[in-house]
Formats: C-alpha cells, structure tokens, sequence
C-alpha cells in the first residue's frame, strides 16, 4: 500500500532519483509534498541540485579540438580506401 | 513507384550522424581517458569502429546511445589504464549528503545563504574533472554519461550495457563518492580555508 505522505528519512532515500525526475509519479508527488513544508529536507534538496548543477556546468565547459572532425573524417577516408584495394 | 530511400549506410551520412554528438563524445571521453591526446585517440577510433559496423545500424534510431556504446567498449578494451586515477583518498562508503555536513561542519552554513555554490563557484573545471578522475571505472563512465549529457538512466543503461537498476546504484553511488572527492580536492587547493576565513 502506497502511503499518504514520507519521512525524512523516506525522502533522503529517494533524493537522488527526485533530482534526476526518475521517480514515479505518485512517489514524486509525495517526495514533493514533504519538502514543501519540511525546513531540512528542503535545505539538503537544495544544496544537493546546487551540487549538480555546478558540476554538470564545469564539466560540460570544454571545447572539442577544431580539426577532430576532419581527422576522423581523414581516417575514414583511409580505412574505406583501404577496405576498397 | 519505388520510394528512394533519403539515407544510405555511406561516409557522408555517418559523419552527418557523428557531428552533432561530437561534443558530447569528446566530453565523456576526457572524463573516461583524463586527459585530451587520449581523448581525441578514443573519439576517432570508436568512430572507426562505428564506422565499420555501420551497416549494421538502423538508420532512424538512436544514433547517439549507439555510438557512446561503442566508444565506451572501446575505452574498456583499449585505454583504460590498470591503475586507478589519482587515489588520493578512500572513497568506499562515502555517506549521503557528504558535502552539506563537511561545510556545515567547517562553518561555511553560518550566513545560512548557498555554502554549496560559494564551494564550487570557487572550483575551476580542472579541479572538478581531477575529482571526477578520481572515481573507480564503473562508476566513472555512468557518472560522465550523466554529468556531461542529460541521459535518462535507460539510456545510460543501454550505452554501458548493465542493468537500469545498476546503473541507479552505481550514479548514487558515484554522485557521493564525487563529493567526497570534490572536498578532497577543495581542501588541498585551499579553497576550504580561503572561505572558512572569509566567514570569520
């Protein structure tokens, strides 16, 4: 049987899939109804997305080479040439 | 009349399927390999290997999540080194919320504004990626997957070729020990007692 509302503790154990939309609908729902009006759950809820959303955006801070295309396509080229002989 | 089909399985095609994935390659393979020569060997030659099995690929389908399989087999096969990244610390058994209770406990909660931002915010991407390349193969090539695209857990599921439920445990997993690594590496460039001091 579902329950009608969660623990703190039920929520800790669900905050990461919380965080990455992974639950279900009636668990997120519940995940939701307890951190609306739950002062600590909110707070790890909102330090552990600062968290994620810090790192995705470092991480994904890169340039890819200019010419990774072209050699790719170079070795391509190679490869079907010598495929073809 | 016979419809022309707009695809074929030719070079031309495959390269006009690789490019808009290209960034997202290079970004899971840095975190895989750690650093950019072996990175830009790892994108290349799973495109070689892509390449050559493109025949067997189903135009119309999920490009991408097949050619990050490839690429994550080929870093499996080829690049990955038998010793660990930079082990620096003890990583097993991380708890969860590592990082609110060590800023909490270095004093960094007083002001009650956002100690998690003021933490990374002073973190340049160098030091996040050394974090990241301190994690264990498996839970590093799930938590590139997911920190450099925003893959559901199905689709990293297909890309590492496990099960969805362990892809789950090993991301949880990885996000706890990455932030055990991450404080490890704010503490030893003197970002935890530049703020701590900014506090007092």
């Amino acid at each position: 049987m579902t329950p009608d509302r969660y623990t703190c503790e039920e929520v800790l154990r669900r905050l990461d899939d919380f965080l990455d939309r992974e639950l279900d609908g009636s668990e997120e729902k519940l995940v939701q109804e307890h951190i609306d009006t739950c002062a600590n759950c909110l707070r790890e809820y909102e330090f552990e997305k600062t968290v994620l959303q810090q790192v995705k955006a470092k991480v994904r801070r890169l340039s890819v080479p200019a010419d990774l295309m072209r050699r790719i396509a170079r070795a391509i080229e190679a490869d079907s040439a010598g495929t073809d002989s | 009349m016979t419809a022309v089909r707009p695809e074929t399985h030719d070079a031309k095609t495959f390269e006009a399927l690789l490019q808009p994935v290209l960034r997202v390659a290079y970004g899971v393979a840095l975190r895989l390999a750690r650093n950019s020569s072996d990175a830009e060997d790892l994108v290349q030659e799973a495109a070689l290997l892509a390449f050559r099995a493109f025949a067997s690929f189903e135009l119309g389908t999920n490009f991408k999540a097949w050619y990050m399989r490839i690429l994550t087999n080929c870093y499996f096969a080829k690049y990955r080194r038998v010793k660990r990244g930079p082990e620096f610390v003890d990583l097993d058994d991380t708890p969860a919320l590592y990082l609110m209770f060590q800023t909490a406990g270095a004093g960094l909660h007083t002001r009650g504004a956002d100690p998690a931002g003021a933490l990374l915010e002073r973190m340049d991407s160098e030091q996040v990626a050394e974090a990241i390349a301190a994690l264990p193969d498996e839970y590093r090539v799930v938590c590139a997957l997911y920190f450099v695209d925003d893959l559901p857990y199905q689709d990293i599921a297909e890309i590492v070729g496990v099960p969805l439920g362990t892809v789950r445990s090993r991301l949880h997993r990885g996000r706890r020990m990455l932030q055990k690594a991450l404080w490890h590496v704010a503490e030893s460039h003197g970002i935890v007692t530049a703020l701590t001091a900014a506090e007092n």
